[in-house]
């Protein structure tokens, strides 16, 4: 407790003349340092507990030249996303790079899931070409997007030079920098 | 008939109890969190959909920062070994006093070669030097030769590999770090990310609230 008891001196009688000294409550109010102690606490669990990083799981395959270690596709199920600079994303279906589209990182999810719609979930595959202009976040981007709309079958490599090369007419005809 | 008086009661309540309790847990939680050394690469994640946290322990992180350059940081346990193995595979020759000195320092971030002069580095000394960051490209891939050293230091137990990219780093340089791991025969691995809600109306919000497992990515 915040009070100290004062005793009066051990035993002696004090004569007529001596005057008491006035005893001062020693109790202090803690109310505003309890205050301060408590709002110090919530300010501590909120900083530390919303700087925790998660991590997002990615495999790779491994690289094989034999062709029936493969993944085989059909090109009815096929998706190809193509990233490119200016956060710019690209997309075909089947095999025909030809037929380029170009849309944003908010639209694609609309095509991911058109897609997925009308395809059989067991043919469904997506395959993501982050181009040499993209950034890490336009990869990580798209890969969250496989997440969000619960893509079981996708993969990730280099786009062919064929491609790289529709992505730079497009990017040039598009004026995108 | 004489009412009951009724008691006037001191609504002065002690708080020194209650302030002593909030001091206390203060200083638990000042006490129990470790601030982090990860100033000394400043990268800005991007964020994504995945719940799951980032381990801390037998860790071996790859970061990658805005201009391309790549830094190592491995958890404190697994330096001694790593750097053991490192030297012998790559006879670098290294003392006693310099893996005293490695297991001290942060990060690594510099090539092989400008080691011993970098890990002597003071932490406040470390923002004015220019740092050259591991080499990664096709020709001197010094990466995969850490890589390789923490796999033979860790045999047979599992190692978190976790790389952490910078929001505008380019894809090809975390193509080369996927490379160096691929080389290595490693191809799993976690892209650290900060958090961010599940959209409504997705896929995934649907099923995590058919209460599914978590989702596996």
């Amino acid at each position: 407790m915040a009070e100290m008891e004062v005793k009066s001196g051990g035993g002696h009688k004090k004569g007529p003349g001596v005057k008491k000294s006035k005893k001062l409550s020693t109790r202090v109010d803690l109310t505003p340092m309890c205050d301060l102690g408590f709002l110090l606490i919530t300010f501590f669990i909120f900083t530390t507990t919303m700087s925790q990083p998660t991590a997002m799981n990615l495999a790779m395959p491994k690289d094989t030249d034999k062709p029936d270690e493969l993944n085989k596709v059909k090109e009815s199920g096929a998706l190809t996303i193509m990233m490119g600079k200016g956060d710019v994303v690209y997309y075909y279906f089947s095999n025909d790079p030809t037929k380029l589209q170009t849309t944003g990182y908010k639209d694609i999810r609309g095509i991911i899931l058109e897609k997925k719609k009308n395809t059989p979930a067991d043919d469904l595959f997506i395959t993501i070409k982050p181009d040499k202009d993209a950034t890490y976040k336009n990869a990580v981007d798209i890969l969250d997007e496989m997440a969000i709309n619960t893509i079981k079958r996708y993969a990730m490599v280099d786009p062919t030079d064929d491609e790289y090369k529709l992505i730079q007419l497009t990017e040039q005809a598009g004026g995108i920098k | 008939m004489g009412r009951a008086k009724i008691k006037r009661g001191n609504t002065n309540v002690d708080m020194t109890a209650m302030c002593d309790v909030a001091f206390l847990l203060l200083s638990f939680f000042i006490l129990t969190t470790h601030f982090k050394p990860s100033d000394a690469v400043e990268v800005q994640p991007p964020s994504s959909v995945a719940s799951k946290i980032a381990p801390e322990k037998d860790a071996f992180m790859v970061s990658i920062k805005m201009d391309g350059k790549v830094f190592i940081q491995m958890s404190n346990d697994m330096k001694g070994d790593v750097i053991d193995e490192l030297s012998t595979a790559r006879n670098l020759n290294l003392s006693a006093e310099d893996k005293k000195y490695f297991i001290q320092s942060y990060f690594v971030g510099t090539p092989l070669s400008q080691l011993t002069q970098f890990i002597r580095l003071k932490p406040e000394d470390m923002s004015k030097v220019k740092l050259t960051g591991v080499p990664v490209d096709s020709t001197n891939n010094e990466l995969q030769a850490w890589i390789n050293a923490a796999i033979n230091a860790y045999k047979g137990r599992k190692i978190n590999f976790l790389i952490k990219g910078d929001n505008n780093s380019k894809y090809i340089v975390f193509r080369n770090v996927i490379n160096a791991f691929k080389k290595n025969e490693v191809f799993k691995y976690q892209l650290v990310t900060n958090p961010e809600g599940i959209p409504l109306g997705s896929e995934l919000e649907k099923k995590n609230l058919a209460g599914e497992s978590a989702p596996e990515q």
